[in-house]
């Protein structure tokens, strides 16, 4: 390599750090402009108290986390802070700027010396909060935190609502990864009293979620029992909380055996989670527990659940589970809880997984039932790994008497007898033909699927349930709608001018339409 | 404050001297417990709130709730036991880090779960078991009894039930496993009752653990079955297959449905 060619390299090599250089600088002006954006937006939230202005703000949050530093951050609580306002420099020093760096903003500053609006005061915080988060600057983001939220609790402002809700989530974030949750519950148990008072739907959205999760952190379902059925959950909280809360009532009612209704709950999480790549977490934690309350319910999650790209790889473990359940296979059971039980144990599915064994022996007398109309106790022990034959007996007789299997046992000749076959003088084949679509089946472990469906009240149930689903469906997006005040006044003037406006509007629409294909017919 | 303190650790000293003596006198302890319970709750250990750094007066306080406890078996009160076994939660849970654990503690454990079991309350039996480390879950005898227990009744293996009464980690045990076994034998009876016709009287002694022909007898009378003359039992099979029209439930979803497509239109 010659030198010429080694200078023309380090020179595109300089070049390029010059254009990285210009680019994070452009990058910073793009951030401070969005920053500024919201400071606008807050100041006409809180001169049109529109709660609309403050959701935008947030939602911007997730696109300048990504592109935030410490500078950006330092210059954009100069400009919004009046000079003298010691908040201004607490909030630098937890940066690590001094306050007197950006001497160059000072002729703005003096601009703006009115006092600063709550609303941006606590924005800000939260951006700073969020950034030493980032950083994993704990100890400061914590004393940062108890100052923001000490500071929060003497307020009473609406608009603050929104953001108020923030800083508690990231309140309890640093206390969480500092391992320090339970310290906190008297303050978020406070806040939330506090926020019910004042019908703050937000807040009490996230702070029950927020006690829910410290409870769940050190497996107080019973606490948590208690709080849910005490606390009501406003029903206009964002989506997201919904989710949550509806997950963590899925685990308690899962806890409690009460499966049925904890599959409903964790349907909805599922349905209310955004389907994205970001909540892949979150979508990954309530398929894990829906699978196994589902399992524990006797029937079998879909197979398509376990193909989805975000869930493939970390519900591997639970697969094995559900094989072995599905075939009844105790063996396998025991070798899939005993291979992953590590990985239960970290998901906090260990103890329901547990409580599976006696779901994969009912699959398997099931199996055993419906391949045979006779079949002696003991085999009945071998196949399914059994420890003794009046313990198979005993299994069986329970079995009997849940309704699994439709079989009586002959205790004198120690044989299990189906009743399938005892009707009858059927022939192998006719018992065949009855029993085949049987195995078939997806759910193993079904009542008495002989039956006709549509001779009980199943259907009934099933349409009741869709029908008031759609009433209430509408009934909520009737409730949902929002109309402008006044605004149908000044319309009721105006209409024949909008009328006006539209007509033209389609016209431009048509022609422009028109414009375009003439563009294309040219080339 | 610190006299009603050195009193109660005297009296607690006296308490501890009588209950595990060989021979203790029950009814003293009683006394004992009911006094000590009175000062403990003047020194506000009896329900411990907020931060409280005498890890002495704890000591004292947790170890005379779980003799409490203990009592409360030994004298089959159920209720009592469930109110020691409260507030030694306390003790155990938030005031943990201060107090080197106690001996006593997973056995009591234990016996809340076995307690539970034997109340047949599965649901608040599964949330204490959460509160356990799921180390201790499998490995802990004292409380790998209860939770095997529990499996062998969920799956139907009862005879392992039986047999679980020779392997108890703790005499005080015994108590509950003997609820239990009463709550085991009517499940089997019901599971009888589905799974045979017929059933010959010396299996069905074998089946429901009874020791000799005459108690069989009596709780097959008890049970309303048939015993022939042959020495058999005949479970009598019902058909309960009959169903009834929910006429009020239908009557009230079609009001519903008409009341709201009422609104809508």
């Amino acid at each position: 390599m010659s030198i010429v060619e080694q200078d023309v390299e380090m020179v595109a090599a300089e070049e390029e750090v010059d254009e990285t250089a210009k680019n994070a600088l452009e990058a910073d002006a793009l951030v401070l402009a969005d920053l500024k954006q919201n400071f606008a937006l807050l100041e006409r939230a809180v001169a049109t108290i529109e709660s609309r202005f403050i959701t935008r703000v947030l939602r911007t949050i997730a696109s300048i986390r990504k592109r935030l530093n410490a500078n950006v951050l330092s210059q954009a609580i100069q400009l919004a802070f009046p000079r003298d306002s010691p908040d201004r420099s607490k909030l630098l020093d937890y940066l690590g700027k001094e306050s007197g760096v950006m001497e160059v903003d000072s002729e703005e500053d003096t601009r703006e010396q009115a006092p600063i609006l709550p609303e941006i005061d606590i924005y800000l915080n939260l951006m700073v909060m969020i950034y030493l988060l980032d950083k994993q600057e704990l100890e400061k983001g914590v004393q940062l935190a108890n100052e923001t939220t000490s500071r929060l609790q003497t307020f009473s402002r609406r608009t603050l609502d929104q953001l108020s809700a923030r800083i508690y989530f990231y309140y309890a974030r640093f206390y969480e990864i500092l391992g320090k949750l339970a310290e906190i519950r008297p303050i978020l148990l406070a806040a939330q009293r506090t926020a019910t008072l004042r019908h703050d739907d937000d807040c009490q959205a996230t702070l029950l979620n927020l006690l829910l999760r410290n409870y769940f952190h050190y497996n107080l379902y019973d606490q948590a029992d208690k709080l849910v059925s005490k606390a009501t959950f406003p029903e206009t909280a964002g989506n997201n909380q919904q989710a949550r809360y509806m997950y963590y009532l899925g685990r308690i009612k899962a806890i409690q055996l009460d499966y049925t209704a904890s599959h409903n709950h964790l349907l909805q999480a599922m349905r209310k989670a955004p389907q994205n790549t970001i909540t892949a977490g979150f979508q990954q934690a309530v398929y894990k527990l829906s699978i196994i309350v589902q399992l524990l319910m006797g029937e079998i999650p879909e197979r398509s659940i376990f193909r989805q790209p975000v869930l493939r790889k970390p519900l591997i473990p639970y697969l094995h589970i559900v094989q072995a359940v599905r075939v009844g296979d105790l063996s396998n059971f025991q070798e899939a809880l005993a291979k992953y039980s590590d990985v239960f144990r970290a998901d906090k599915t260990f103890t329901l997984i547990l409580r599976l064994r006696h779901n994969v022996i009912k699959a398997g007398i099931r199996m055993i039932s419906l391949s045979y109309s006779r079949i002696h106790l003991r085999d009945i022990c071998l196949k399914l790994h059994l420890d003794s034959e009046e313990d198979a007996e005993y299994i069986v007789a329970k079995a009997i008497r849940d309704g699994v299997i439709d079989a009586t046992i002959d205790h004198e000749n120690g044989y299990m007898k189906s009743k399938v076959s005892e009707t009858g003088v059927f022939s192998i084949k006719k018992a065949q033909r009855l029993t085949k679509p049987m195995v078939k089946m997806p759910t193993p472990v079904q009542f008495q699927e002989n039956v006709d469906i549509y001779s009980t009240n199943e259907p009934q149930v099933a349409f009741h349930q869709r029908i008031s689903f759609c009433l209430n469906l509408h009934n909520e997006s009737v409730k949902a709608m929002r109309f402008p005040l006044n605004a149908h006044r000044k319309e009721l003037a105006s209409a024949d001018a909008l009328r006006e406006r539209e007509r033209e509007l389609v016209k431009e629409i048509a022609e422009g339409e028109m414009d375009e294909d003439d563009d294309v017919a040219d080339f | 404050m610190s006299a009603t303190l050195q009193q109660t650790s005297r009296l607690y000293s006296e308490l501890q001297n009588e209950f595990y003596s060989s021979n203790p006198d029950l009814n003293r302890c009683g006394q004992y417990l009911a006094t000590l319970k009175v000062m403990l709750s003047k020194i506000s250990l009896l329900l411990p709130e907020g931060e409280i750094n005498n890890a002495e007066a704890l000591l004292i306080g947790r170890n005379i709730l779980e003799i409490g406890a203990l009592w409360s078996v030994a004298t089959k009160d159920i209720p009592s036991f469930e109110r020691y076994i409260a507030q030694l939660h306390t003790y155990y849970t938030d005031y943990g880090s201060l107090l080197p654990q106690s001996q006593q503690m997973y056995p009591l454990i234990g016996l809340n779960l076995l307690r539970l079991l034997s109340q047949n309350r599965i649901a608040e039996f599964h949330t204490a078991l959460e509160n356990i480390e799921p180390e201790q879950l499998l490995d802990n005898a004292y409380v790998k009894h209860p939770v095997h227990l529990e499996q062998y009744l969920m799956e139907g293996s009862y005879n392992k039930v039986w047999n679980s009464r020779a392997e108890i980690p703790a005499p005080q045990y015994a108590f509950f496993i003997d609820i239990l076994m009463e709550t085991i034998r009517n499940e089997i009876a019901s599971c009888s009752e589905k799974a045979y016709t017929c059933l010959p009287l010396a299996d069905a002694a074998t089946l429901l653990f009874f020791d000799n022909r005459q108690d069989v007898m009596t709780f097959a009378m008890e049970r309303g079955w048939q015993v022939d003359t042959d020495g058999k039992i005949y479970f009598a099979t019902k058909n309960d297959n009959m169903v009834e029209i929910p006429s009020t439930s239908i009557i009230k979803h079609t009001l519903y449905y008409a009341r709201e497509l009422e609104q809508i239109v």
